[in-house]
């Protein structure tokens, strides 16, 4: 009886040393094919193949604007088996526009959209990729003189009116100067643009004097540099400021924060950044205008799959420019 | 049974393994167990450490096609700077190499990045190929605008995907980076669930261990305790029944075997022992009681050898002087003497116990003148078993000496032999005085005055019937052999032998 006993304490052990060991075994295979599994998802969940590739070249790929553009212009791509590569600049050399567009060529990529701002050379480029098969989709300017296979942004009449409406709007008595901050090529210059601001400042008062800067020729840091420097001007800042992108105009309104020139300067900025968004709310920034961001990525992909499916796209693709805060109604 | 056994042995337990392969089983199970963990976690580090060359794998064949490039570029270089075979030869060596390498990158447009960096290196280094090999051919063209321009070019392109294979590399490194942190957490929890692992199932099979052995010894230990006890001579000491049938099983089921055996022997040897003791003490009984007849007889006749001659020189004598009856009468006297001479520590067949009572009534007749009237009435197939002798004779005796004598009617005597079932039957009776009940006790029980048949009257062969039936006891080992019967006073008296008819015997 006693032996019977220690022999079912030594069965009850086996049992347990299996069941333990079954337990341990499991959740080690679980676990490691789990975990394994896991660092395979991650690559395969990006292995979708599409069939084409096209790549966006912008100035600054951390804006707000392009950000949601990209984004939602990435999900449109991907409904037409494209996959939209935005230029990374993260790892090494920042490479100009130019070298981007030569780079998207040699890598025979099958559209580009381009952040057109009147660079040297990228007009060549943009030729040159015509030539090679390559649809190049230009937004928000258009050289005209290239061969880019579609314009898609907002037209320069349309821009002026409303920037005039609200320069207008801001002139007051005490309004002598207002100052045009734009960041494109000299070629680009935009009459309609000029002349239309310039017309609602005449339209107010005859005397005020409307000037234009262009930061373009200056390097990385140097917007913030000149936008300092006209603050600090022995003839003081101008009464308004017209900002044409998103760097200008938070760097205008910190400066004007930071020179306590609040009620001082008026703002007319671009985009709707959060600090931007934040400003306007304040009334730190009197009015900022922004692009459509969908209607861009929109039209983008649209005329990049036009122009595989069919061989044509539109060349011009009108976006509508927002205004924030909107204008009251009028009286 | 058998059907039990052959059951018992096709279930197969784990009990009825010998010790050595029980303990060869535990130690092969806690063994087997260690080495499976150890397997299990070996082939999970291998995978971790294979994911882990995959690592640096995809690296150190991004520097490889790096270096290709590099070696494409330089030769390049080389032959339109000297435009030797050999640099030439150098030039598409590199670009076959380089061309192959690009083979296992990428070419499918996915999300991926790092693929997606692959297919654009691949589509630039196609580029860049064709560019150079475009500077090689109008070099041999000697068409120098073009090939400068061309290599210019080539340079441009070059720079371009040194970037994007330095990016890639990068790219891949930040992300096999993430996937080693992962694998080098994974592989130090792997060591410490093993590590556990194998510190449980090493206690567990020292445990095993442990109760297999005291399964073991205990009953070795009950074993010696009993076996002291066993030999103390106490049989009844036994070990817990055990059916297994590994050696411990065996042994103790022997062992309690053997202890039954001896127990078994040591009753038989003393049941023996007593028996012979008995059997001695009868034969000493015996003797004692030969031995008492015997002297009984010689303190009553003088020396009955002297006697008997003296007897059958007398019947010659009578031959001699015809006197026949005389002669017959002495010749009787002599065989009587002589079977009383040669029988009397012997035993004797029927027929010659009878031929002596015969004799002896012959002799009783001459000396009371024909007084006795005796008639025998026996079963011929019974004369030749043996009995003892003197039993018949002293039987008569009494019946003409206690029954017969002095009385007022003619006295008969009657012997019977008659066969009973499996006894003999031997009766004799006289229509003598009779006995009363409390005579026929006191005779029973050897308790009789004396004063009826004084010792030494000289009428008697001195044989008493206390000796015969304790002679007849001794020779047939049974009780209630001799039985008197008497219908009282003066009616006569029956003595019945009851004896068994033993074919042996005969």
């Amino acid at each position: 009886m006693q032996r019977r006993k220690t022999f079912s304490i030594e069965i009850v052990l086996m049992v347990l040393s299996l069941a333990v060991f079954g337990l341990f075994l499991g959740a080690v295979l679980i676990y490691y094919d789990n975990m394994f599994r896991s660092i395979d998802m991650k690559e395969e969940k990006l292995n979708r193949a599409y069939a084409k590739q096209y790549e966006m070249i912008v100035d600054n790929r951390n804006s707000s604007l392009w950000g949601e553009v990209y984004g939602l212009a990435k999900e449109k791509a991907a409904l037409n088996d494209a996959y939209l590569n935005i230029r990374r600049a993260d790892w090494s050399t920042e490479y100009d526009k130019t070298e981007s567009m030569d780079m998207c060529i040699a890598a025979k990529v099958d559209g580009i959209i381009l952040e057109y701002n009147g660079e040297a050379g990228l007009t060549e480029k943009i030729n040159e990729a015509a030539e090679q098969g390559i649809p190049v989709i230009t937004i928000m300017n258009d050289p005209n003189k290239s061969s880019r296979q579609s314009f898609v942004g907002v037209n320069d009449y349309q821009m002026g009116h409303a920037y005039g409406t609200q320069v207008a709007r801001l002139i007051d008595e005490n309004t002598e100067d207002i100052l045009i901050l734009s960041n494109r090529e000299r070629e680009l210059d935009k009459n309609q643009l000029y002349s239309q601001i310039y017309n609602a400042a005449a339209g107010k008062n005859g005397t005020i004097k409307v000037r234009e800067q262009n930061l373009i020729s200056k390097n990385q840091f140097d917007v913030e540099e000149a936008v300092r420097n006209i603050f600090q001007s022995a003839d003081g800042p101008p009464e308004i400021i017209v900002c044409l992108d998103e760097v200008t105009t938070v760097c205008a309104y910190q400066a004007m924060v930071d020179f306590n020139m609040v009620g001082e300067v008026s703002i007319i900025g671009y985009d709707a950044s959060d600090s931007i968004l934040d400003a306007v709310e304040k009334g730190l920034i009197a009015v900022t205008f922004t692009m459509d961001a969908e209607q861009i990525a929109e039209y983008s992909i649209e005329a990049l799959t036009e122009y595989w499916e069919i061989g044509r796209s539109n060349t011009y693709y009108t976006v509508d420019l927002n205004v924030i805060p909107a204008p009251p109604l009028k009286e | 049974m058998n059907e039990i056994n052959t059951e018992k042995k096709r279930r197969f337990r784990l009990k009825d393994l010998s010790l050595t392969t029980k303990v060869l089983f535990a130690v092969l199970f806690v063994t087997m167990i260690i080495f499976i963990v150890n397997l299990v976690m070996y082939t999970q580090v291998n995978r971790m450490v294979n994911s882990m060359g995959q690592v640096y794998g995809s690296n150190v064949s991004l520097n490889e096609l790096s270096e290709k490039l590099e070696k494409v570029h330089e030769s390049t270089y080389s032959y339109l700077e000297v435009k030797t075979s050999d640099s030439l030869e150098e030039y598409y060596k590199s670009a076959e190499d380089y061309q192959k390498l690009l083979e296992s990158l990428n070419r499918e447009v996915t999300e991926n990045p790092v693929m997606l960096l692959e297919k654009n290196i691949r589509n630039m280094s196609e580029t860049y190929l064709t560019e150079t090999d475009a500077a090689v051919s109008y070099k041999r063209g000697r068409n120098v605008e073009k090939y400068r321009k061309s290599f210019e070019r080539a340079g441009q392109l070059y720079d371009y995907l040194n970037s994007s294979i330095y990016d890639l590399n990068n790219y891949q490194f930040h992300n096999n980076s993430e996937n080693f942190r992962q694998l080098q957490g994974a592989l130090r929890s792997l060591g410490l669930f093993s590590t556990a692992l194998i510190a449980v199932m090493m206690s567990v099979g020292c445990l095993m261990l442990y109760f297999m052995v005291r399964g073991v010894v205990s009953p070795l230990t009950n074993l010696a305790v009993t076996a002291k006890y066993v030999g103390e001579g106490d049989f009844h000491m036994k070990l817990p029944m055990n059916d297994s049938l590994d050696e411990v099983g065996v042994m103790t089921r022997a062992f309690n075997t053997m202890v039954s055996s001896l127990d078994e022997y040591v009753s038989l040897t003393r049941e023996n022992m007593e028996k012979e003791q008995a059997l001695k003490e009868k034969e000493l009984l015996m003797e004692a009681h030969l031995k008492e007849a015997q002297l009984k007889y010689l303190q009553s006749q003088i020396n009955p050898h002297f006697l008997f001659n003296s007897l059958n020189a007398g019947a010659q004598l009578a031959m001699m002087e015809d006197a026949e009856q005389t002669s017959i009468f002495v010749e009787h006297m002599a065989d009587f003497f002589r079977y009383n001479v040669k029988k009397g520590n012997q035993d004797a067949t029927l027929e010659e116990e009878v031929e002596s009572v015969e004799n002896y009534i012959y002799i009783l007749n001459v000396r009371f003148a024909g007084d006795i009237h005796y008639s025998k009435e026996i079963d011929e197939t019974v004369l030749g078993i043996r009995i003892p002798s003197m039993i018949l004779q002293p039987l008569v005796e009494n019946a003409v000496n206690h029954g017969i004598r002095n009385i007022d009617w003619e006295g008969r005597i009657r012997l019977s032999v008659m066969k009973s079932g499996e006894n003999i039957l031997i009766s004799v009776r006289d229509n003598g005085k009779g006995m009363t009940e409390e005579k026929i006790r006191q005779v029973m029980q050897g308790t009789v005055k004396t004063e009826d048949n004084p010792q030494g009257s000289g009428d008697s062969t001195g044989i008493g019937l206390s000796n015969v039936q304790a002679r007849l006891e001794l020779y047939y080992n049974q009780k209630n052999l001799l039985e008197i019967r008497s219908g009282g006073e003066d009616a006569g008296t029956e003595v019945l032998i009851r004896i068994p008819f033993i074919e042996e015997t005969m």
